[in-house]
Order: C-alpha cells, then sequence, then structure tokens
C-alpha cells in the first residue's frame, strides 16, 4: 500500500459508514450532522489539513488530541492553559505545537483553523464567543454554557455568523444511537409513551488537589461558579437523546436535588430527580446520584411494544415474535407457575420484570460505556465528532442542527436545575425558544 | 465384593426409553413452533432445548419407576 492509499484507509476510519448501517441514507435525515462525515465529504476534502489550537489541555483536552493525532485530516498547531501541568502534559503529546497561557493569544494565532475548548463549564461562553468572532471556527466540549442568557448569546453569534460550531455531544455520532432512533422512528417499539435516563456512579467526583488555592480550578464541577453539576455534566448527553428521538422538547420540568452523601463543601447536587414532560403528557424521567452504582448508565426509550436501551445498543420487545417457539413455552409455564402466590389469604401476582430477551440494534461489535469514566469512553463518537469538526475546518461548512440540538438540552438542564433550586414546576421560557425547537 | 451385572437388555431398554423421551421432547417443540408460527427450523436450531427436556422427561420417569418399584416391594413382602 503506497502512502496515499493509506492516508485514504486513515481518513475512512473516521468517516461513517453508512452503507453498512440498516437505515443507509435515510439516517442523514433523521440526523443531518452526520453530512459532515460521510465518504464524500472525507474525500472532497482529501490532501488538507486543519490546523488546531487546544484550548485547555486537562483530562478531556489530552483525550481529544490522542483522537487529533490518529486523523490524517489534523494538526494540532496550539495549545494553552493555565495550568502548568497540564500545559507541559499537552506539549508532550504535541512537541511542535505553541504554547500559550492566555486563550487570545491563541486565538490571534494566524497558524489556527479551529479551536477546540475543553475547560470549565463556567468559561464556555466567553470562549466560544471570542474565537467565533476572532473568525476561527469552534468545537466545544458540552454543555453549551453555564446560563440561559449566555446560550442565546452564543447561539445568536453562531446564527449570525459563518463559522462553524460544534458541540461534543458524542452520541449523536455513535452507531447505536444513531441506528436506534432511526428504528424508533420506523415503529420498533411502536409508540413512544416515555424515557427513563439514569446516570449512578459511586465516586466523590473530586481530584487530588496539590495546593489549596487550585481547590476551584481542578475541582471546578463542584462549584456552581463554574458547573451546573450532573444536569450539565451528565444529563446534558442524555436528555439531547431524547430530544433527537422525539423530536420535540419537554415543555416543563420538576425536580429535586440535594446533598445526600458528599457533604464536603460542593456546591452542586450529589443526588437529582427531575421529570421533565412534553405537551403531550409524555414524561422523561430522569434520575442521577454518585453514592450508589448499582443501576450503572442507561438511556431506556419506552414504546408500546418494546424498550430500547441505547447505552447498550440492545431493544427487547413485549411480544418478542423473534423468541423460539420453545423459549415462549418455557416463559409461559415458568409465569404460570409463579403467577398466584399465595400470601397471608388472598394470592396476589409478584410484578417482577419478565426476562426480556435483547436483540442488538447494530450487527458486529459496538462500544457499550459503562459511565464510570469522567473522561470517556473509546469510540463512542467523540472521534467522529472532531473529524467532522476538522473537516468544517477544511471546508468552511457548518454542520446542520448541531448547536441546535445542543442549545436545547443545556437548556433542559438548566430548566432542571431552577426547577430543583426553586422547589416547583417551570416552563419552558417563551423568551430562549428557538425557530428549530417544537413542543 | 459382589459384582454388579448390568444386562444387555436393561441397557436396551433404558435407550428406547431414552428415545422416546427425545420423541416426546420434539413433538412439544413441534407444538410449540406451531402454536407461535415459528419457522420449521426451529426443530433442528432448538435441539438444545430438546435434549435438556428429553433429560427431564428421563429423569421424571425414572423417579416414578423408582416409587412403583416401592411400593410393589412394601406390598409384596405384607
Ligand atoms: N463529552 C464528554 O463526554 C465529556 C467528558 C468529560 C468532560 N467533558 C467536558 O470537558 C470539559 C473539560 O473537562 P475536564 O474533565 O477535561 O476538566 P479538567 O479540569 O481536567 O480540564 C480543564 C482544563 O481547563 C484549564 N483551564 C481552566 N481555565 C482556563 C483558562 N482560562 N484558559 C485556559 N485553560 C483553562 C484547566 O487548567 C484544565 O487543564 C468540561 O466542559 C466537561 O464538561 C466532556
Amino acid at each position: 500500500m503506497n502512502e496515499k492509499e493509506q492516508m485514504d484507509l486513515g481518513r475512512r476510519k473516521f468517516c461513517l459508514d453508512l452503507g453498512r448501517m440498516t437505515g443507509g441514507l435515510a439516517l442523514l435525515s433523521a440526523a443531518p450532522w452526520l453530512k459532515a462525515c460521510t465518504d464524500e465529504k472525507v474525500t472532497a476534502t482529501q490532501g488538507e489539513t486543519a490546523r488546531i489550537g487546544m484550548v485547555g489541555t486537562g483530562s478531556r483536552g489530552r483525550y481529544h488530541i490522542h483522537n487529533l493525532l490518529a486523523l490524517p485530516h489534523a494538526r494540532v498547531t496550539a495549545l494553552c492553559d493555565i495550568y502548568p501541568p497540564n500545559l507541559e502534559a499537552a506539549q508532550a503529546l504535541c512537541p511542535g505545537a505553541r504554547a500559550y497561557t492566555d486563550y487570545r493569544r491563541l486565538l490571534d494565532d494566524p497558524e489556527v483553523d479551529g479551536v477546540v475548548i475543553s475547560t470549565p463549564l463556567g468559561l464556555h461562553a466567553d470562549m466560544t464567543l471570542a474565537a467565533l468572532s476572532a473568525g476561527k471556527h469552534v468545537f466545544c466540549e458540552k454543555a453549551m454554557a453555564l446560563t440561559m442568557e449566555q446560550c442565546k448569546e452564543v447561539y445568536d453569534a453562531y446564527q449570525a455568523g459563518d463559522r462553524a460550531l460544534y458541540y461534543c455531544m458524542q452520541r449523536m455520532y455513535d452507531p447505536k444511537y444513531i441506528e436506534g432512533v432511526q428504528r424508533i422512528k420506523d415503529g420498533l417499539i411502536g409508540d413512544v409513551v416515555g424515557m427513563r435516563c439514569h446516570w449512578f456512579r459511586n465516586a466523590d467526583w473530586r481530584r487530588p488537589v496539590p495546593s489549596p488555592e487550585l481547590e476551584r480550578l481542578i475541582n471546578w464541577r463542584l462549584y456552581q461558579e463554574f458547573s451546573g453539576g450532573l444536569m450539565t455534566e451528565l444529563a446534558t448527553h442524555q436528555l439531547e437523546v431524547c430530544n433527537w428521538v422525539a423530536g420535540r422538547l419537554p415543555s416543563e420540568a420538576v425536580g429535586m436535588g440535594d446533598i445526600v452523601y458528599w457533604k464536603d463543601g460542593r456546591e452542586v447536587y450529589d443526588s437529582v430527580n427531575v421529570t421533565y414532560r412534553f405537551s403531550d403528557g409524555r414524561k422523561i424521567a430522569y434520575e442521577s446520584l454518585i453514592s450508589n452504582k448499582y443501576n450503572g448508565m442507561e438511556d431506556q426509550i419506552l414504546g408500546k411494544g418494546g424498550t430500547v436501551d441505547l447505552t447498550k445498543g440492545v431493544y427487547y420487545l413485549e411480544e418478542d415474535t423473534e423468541i423460539s417457539g420453545m423459549r415462549r413455552l418455557m416463559d409461559s409455564i415458568r409465569q404460570g407457575v409463579f403467577a398466584a402466590v399465595p400470601t397471608a389469604g388472598p394470592s396476589w401476582r409478584p410484578e417482577y420484570r419478565n426476562e426480556y430477551v435483547p436483540h442488538p440494534l447494530v450487527q458486529g461489535s459496538v462500544s457499550v460505556n459503562g459511565g464510570q469514566s469522567m473522561v470517556a469512553a473509546d469510540h463512542d463518537g467523540s472521534d467522529l465528532v472532531m473529524s467532522a469538526f476538522c473537516i468544517s475546518c477544511i471546508s468552511g461548512e457548518k454542520a446542520e442542527n448541531v448547536v441546535e440540538e445542543a442549545y436545547g438540552s443545556t437548556l433542559l438542564c438548566l430548566l432542571g436545575n431552577q426547577a430543583m433550586a426553586e422547589g416547583r414546576t417551570v416552563r419552558f421560557p417563551e423568551e430562549y425558544k428557538i425557530p428549530y425547537m417544537k413542543f | 465384593m459382589k459384582d454388579f451385572v448390568i444386562q444387555g437388555k436393561v441397557v436396551r431398554r433404558e435407550l428406547y426409553l431414552l428415545l422416546g423421551c427425545l420423541v416426546a421432547a420434539e413433538l412439544v417443540n413441534t407444538a410449540a413452533i406451531l402454536h407461535w408460527g415459528r419457522p420449521v427450523l426451529e426443530l433442528l436450531t432448538q435441539l438444545g432445548y430438546v435434549v435438556v427436556l428429553a433429560l427431564l422427561f428421563y429423569i421424571v420417569l425414572l423417579l416414578v419407576r423408582g416409587l412403583v418399584w416401592i411400593i410393589y416391594k412394601i406390598f409384596k413382602i405384607k
């Protein structure tokens, strides 16, 4: 294989093989953002390279560097961080890149086409706005911003300009999610009647701090000045999936949040339960707790005819016609035997969960993220978003609906936080509705 | 020590019984296939379940025969 062919193969690894997926090209209408990573787009940008500047080289920033280093159409030309150990660690990965400690200087660098922002949430809006106005394409980590006002400001700036803006909502690029959402829309589980998403961990979310004055810089997730807590850090991804499946947004939220276990001076909840209601009465039940991990992380779409667990890339059917006759016979005998359990007089039927048979959404192996890592899972779609971003840096094309999806899910997280803080039902504010949204 | 001698005809009888159990289990499989409208191929693909069911039938039969034998012995002694 010659060098050109090798490069071609390398590129192809980072485009979505729509031909291999059941939905094929039809997937592009349900997930138009994928247009940026089709084979044609990859081929059209052949021979060109996106020059990338990294702002924030902490754990997620360096994860992105690893993905960028594997991309034939990307080169990291600049790095910026205010915490020397993280900047040095990134320099070790990209020895040729210029290093900055002020992101504005990086934005002045003409050798940078696109900026990857992996800093604490509280800094996303200012950095994104500055980068867009400096004429850079931007890839920003989720969530979009810390407040609704900031989200709207960024959204308006993006709409008014011609630069590409991506948010790292990797589920939108994950084959099992893409296939799953498409099949749900095609009627796999009948009418969608509800959604249940949760994320459980058993860890304090803290990182070791070498010196007390660095506490807020390193453990920014725990402080409201920088973070929206579990909602913006974890729920963002999951609520985006719910919006994507429903094709609309819930119109109100109610919830409760508390610091149940980690009473260590943090300002964000370690336990949240939020219910979102769509205008037709369907609900998203969201729960996150970080002092017990029995339930792990799951994104469940509940249909009249079955359930899809997008996290694991499987579905279960209520009336499973794909199960063999023998298996069904044994199931009905078992159900008959355990159906009536006499207790203290009247008999009752324990409604344990049936043993449903999991069916895979995608053929071949899929990567399943158990949700326990604070950094990432391998091949969860993050590499594809990054690849799509680099293609946009080269072609100058904006991605379809990525910002709108990030805007919607971030606003829902912030709405959930507001509902918990105020202890009341809050409606989606009129002033933050955008034309893309349906309710 | 006394040697146990298992006669050829006993072995043959047990094998026939086992075969009977297999046939009965495959009949159950056929009934399930017909009942739930499953592909005929399941006659082969579900052989694992069929074998397990056949063994189950055989064990039940063994227990019943043991019981009959005990009852017979009790009455004979009386
Ligand atoms: N998409 C995902 O699945 C995913 C996973 C993990 C983290 N994240 C997001 O990535 C972002 C970063 O998270 P992390 O875990 O890497 O945090 P981190 O604390 O490890 O890294 C943040 C980095 O930003 C640097 N920084 C802070 N202020 C800065 C400034 N003014 N200028 C330049 N650099 C500055 C810090 O020094 C640090 O190195 C967060 O928004 C987080 O929500 C996303």
